[in-house]
């Protein structure tokens, strides 16, 4: 859907996963990296052999890219990046604001140059303001950004999900700014700056929550594995499920379904199995009814697998589901029959990885995974070569440190 | 000229996962009208609030911030009747975001099937948990269970407890933004080709999209991630520490051996951090228990947001983990007009609020809470489909607008 627009990728860990976006969109996007490798380029690494080649986190991240080398603090990287730029329609980085104006790619500077080049800068906290300046990655946008103060256990500290959701957040959003500035320019002819605050992107996942504080004085709280009084990740077996003891409309006869199935395995006490579910709702029960209730709940999901569980409630229309690793992600029997993983051969390391194809299912298959990621510097002769520089040139420059 | 002055949108569905979509092209200039029925509520009206309470379905803080700058119309698709009137507004559509449970659209004669012979320019994007192909695709969770079967929950929490998730079901919050893309793009084709089409996104494969790096990671066999508190493989130390008040908490984030000499620095060079098993990063990592208590003896009784001030800097990063009442008043957000106060009838003021980013050519704006149900029949019947006040008020005796 992006087909002719071209990109220039200049992102660290924070932007990887929207340039691939984009990448998947259709657009041509080049990856630029400093001489010898993205520092995000981390481990764990494929084969376990510690080379940024091999980063899977890069592998997994940059996708539909093509990769060029650049050290663009140097003069001769500049003039070569000046020259990228005039071919460029879209400039997507993550430079703190006064990293960016140092190395010459200040918003004023670009615009006056550049006229139609749409510069989209992904920061902590966006372009101005008093915490312009600030830095942090995933951690310290997570935590001012509202989400970690309410993720974990009321009796521990907040805790935040082990990969990086401020990242996950922004690069959509990011790619979302970056259309619609397209569109502008399509009109226009003109580019603009598209502002991302990581922080800002943040405030989504409390889907209204200072609104509702604002509003109802109710203030959420850090509740681990419940919501609200009740239950909601239970122990299993072999693992955790998500089963809300709510009530409400939409959630009633999923609980009795339950208790149905319960019967019929002999596992619901007489008390259960007599309860009047109609006007079941669990914020007006006392604690130790509440807690009798997940009792004979949580001893029935004890004595089954999450595979059980979630099997018998696709079949009965139970609302539980499994708490997935990464190997039942990719068992999974729905998403395997989307066909929601593709396998992308990766020639230059001789291996062949899966990776999650697609956000958006159309008929002609508009969005996927087009290339695999670029090992360092894989198009250099490629992208400067359609620049006009040469092999004798392009030797120089490698030479002298500057691809 | 706002950006999408001249897009019209149309809106079938509930919850937060579908109308958070469709606000980002509200906010930037947009039409977007909700067909709704009072026969069957979207839930969110009802959340947070109690229909018998002043204001009813019109008074839910939640749905009026996530539905904010929309129209509602009034439309019970259970009549043949309504559906006639739903599908002359697709006419009007440039765009038709769903998120029912799949099925159901077509059940209505609304689908993209029906639809594409007519109108081969609609942009139409269907927005539910599984997708709309699949066995599972009839599976009716929300988003606890889609945040459990992405995989968010494995991710998120402390080794030794539940596989809990980040807060606010992660998948409402993530997936509307690849809806918004998904249209924004086909928009952009659109304007190029003249062609519409269709887009299912599924929330949960929006998931499983953004943790990538797991799914690449389990195929090559290499370490899986799992929850694992606060820590990171690059970084020690990093986590959150106490600061004075009660559950106050900073983040710090120590990357590399320059930002944890700052931190030293700005410790005032203590002797248990000048210690030569603490001074490199792969050192520090295996020290962790150590450096974190010791951290935290440091930090404890410290106010929090002047920590933040004093190791920003020099420096480190870290960050005051803040609560909704931090956000209102964050001084960042303030600045950056996140949060626009807007009068409500039954709420009093309600902080609306601006998207991730700012497009500096066309910055567009946040005006109204979300609409009373309802609210804009006239002007969607009438003004838009050319209805007298007569028919509108005969449609309404009749149950159609209802």
């Amino acid at each position: 859907m992006l087909d002719a627009v071209r990109v220039l990728d200049l992102t660290g860990e924070p932007g990887f996963l929207a340039g691939k976006i984009l990448g998947d969109l259709g657009a041509d996007v080049l990856k630029l990296e400093p001489p010898g490798g993205d520092p995000d380029r981390r481990g764990p690494f494929l084969g376990d052999v510690a080379d940024p080649e091999r980063s899977l986190a890069w592998l997994a991240l940059n996708t539909s890219k093509r990769g060029i080398t650049l050290d663009i603090a140097s003069e001769a990287g500049r003039g070569l990046l000046e020259r990228l730029l005039a071919g460029t329609d879209v400039l997507l980085d993550s430079f703190p604001p006064d990293r960016g104006d140092a190395l010459g790619l200040g918003w004023e500077r670009l615009h006056a140059a550049f006229p139609g080049l749409i510069l989209a800068r992904i920061t902590p906290f966006g372009a101005d303001g008093p915490h312009a300046t600030y830095r942090g990655r995933d951690l310290v946008a997570v935590a001012m950004g509202g989400n970690l103060a309410l993720t974990g256990d009321p009796d521990r500290p907040p805790v935040r999900c082990s990969l990086p959701t401020a990242y996950h957040h922004a690069a959509p959003e990011a790619a979302l700014g970056i259309v619609m500035a397209l569109h502008h320019r399509e009109a226009t002819g003109r580019g603009q700056r598209v502002d991302v605050s990581l922080q800002e992107c943040q405030l989504q996942t409390l889907l209204g929550g200072v609104a509702v504080a604002a509003a109802s004085g109710r203030k959420p709280r850090r509740a681990g594995a419940r919501i609200g009084s009740t239950r909601e990740i239970w122990a299993c077996k072999d693992g955790w499920v998500s089963f809300g003891l709510r009530g409400g409309a939409a959630r009633i006869p999923n609980l009795v379904a339950t208790v149905e199935w319960m019967t019929e395995c002999g596992a619901a006490p007489v008390w259960l199995r007599d309860t009047d579910w109609r006007e079941f709702d669990p914020r007006r029960l006392a604690p130790a009814e509440v807690a009798a209730f997940e009792e004979a709940f949580g001893s029935f999901f004890r004595t089954r697998t999450m595979r059980e569980l979630y099997e018998e409630a696709l079949a009965r229309r139970i609302l539980l589901a499994p708490c997935n690793d990464a190997r039942e992600i990719l068992e999974h029997r729905q998403l395997r029959a989307r066909e929601h993983f593709v396998r992308v051969e990766q020639p230059r390391l001789g291996a062949c990885l899966e990776h999650p194809d697609s956000f958006a299912r159309t008929e002609d298959r508009a969005v996927r995974v087009r290339r695999p990621a670029p090992g360092i510097g894989e198009h250099n002769a490629e992208v400067y070569g359609a620049l006009g520089v040469g092999e004798a040139e392009l030797a120089r420059l490698r030479e002298a440190g500057v691809v | 000229m706002p950006l999408f002055e001249d897009t019209k949108i149309l809106e079938l569905g509930a919850g937060a996962a579908g109308p958070l979509a469709t606000r980002y092209f509200a906010e930037h200039g947009a039409r977007v009208i909700r067909i709704e029925s009072a026969r069957r509520p979207d839930f969110l009206r009802a959340l947070f609030r109690a229909p018998a309470e002043a204001g009813g379905l019109d008074a839910s803080p939640m749905f009026v911030a996530l539905n904010a700058d929309k129209q509602s119309v009034r439309l019970d698709l259970s009549r043949p009747e309504a559906r006639a009137l739903a599908r002359r507004l697709v006419d009007w559509a440039d765009v038709v975001l769903e998120n029912f449970a799949p099925g159901v659209m077509a059940r209505w004669q609304l689908d993209w099937e029906t639809l594409r012979e007519a109108r081969p320019d609609l942009v139409m994007v269907s927005g539910c948990l599984f997708g709309q192909t699949g066995p599972q695709r009839g599976y009716p969770g929300f988003g606890g269970q889609g945040s459990a079967i992405a995989g968010f929950n494995h991710l998120t929490g402390w080794p030794d407890r539940e596989a809990h998730g980040p807060y606010g079901t992660i998948t409402d919050s993530l997936s509307p933004r690849y809806v918004a893309l998904a249209i924004a793009a086909a928009l952009l084709e659109r304007r190029r080709t003249g062609r519409g089409r269709f887009v299912d996104v599924s929330q949960i494969e929006c998931g499983v999209y953004s943790l990538s790096e797991m799914i690449v990671r389990e195929s090559a066999g290499a370490e899986s991630p799992t929850r694992c508190g606060n820590r990171d493989p690059v970084a020690a130390p990093h986590g959150v520490f106490p600061v004075r008040g009660e559950d106050r908490w900073v983040a710090i984030a120590v990357f590399d051996d320059r930002q944890w000499e700052a931190l030293v620095v700005a410790m005032g060079s203590p002797e248990w951090a000048r210690a030569p098993h603490l001074a490199a990063l792969a050192e520090r990592r295996s020290h962790q228990d150590e450096l974190e208590a010791r951290l935290a003896a440091w930090t404890r009784g410290q106010d929090g947001p002047e920590l933040m001030r004093r190791l920003q800097a020099a420096g480190v990063e870290a960050g005051l983990v803040q609560d909704v009442e931090d956000l209102e008043r964050d001084p960042q957000l303030a600045h950056r007009g996140h949060f626009v106060r807007a009068p409500h009838p039954h709420l009093g003021e309600v902080p609306l609020e601006r998207c991730g980013f700012r497009l500096s050519a066309c910055p567009g704006e946040v005006r109204r809470p979300g609409p009373d149900l309802g609210a804009d029949d006239e002007a969607v019947l009438g003004g838009i489909l050319g209805l007298s006040a007569e028919e509108i008020d005969g449609l309404r005796e009749a149950g159609v607008v209802a």
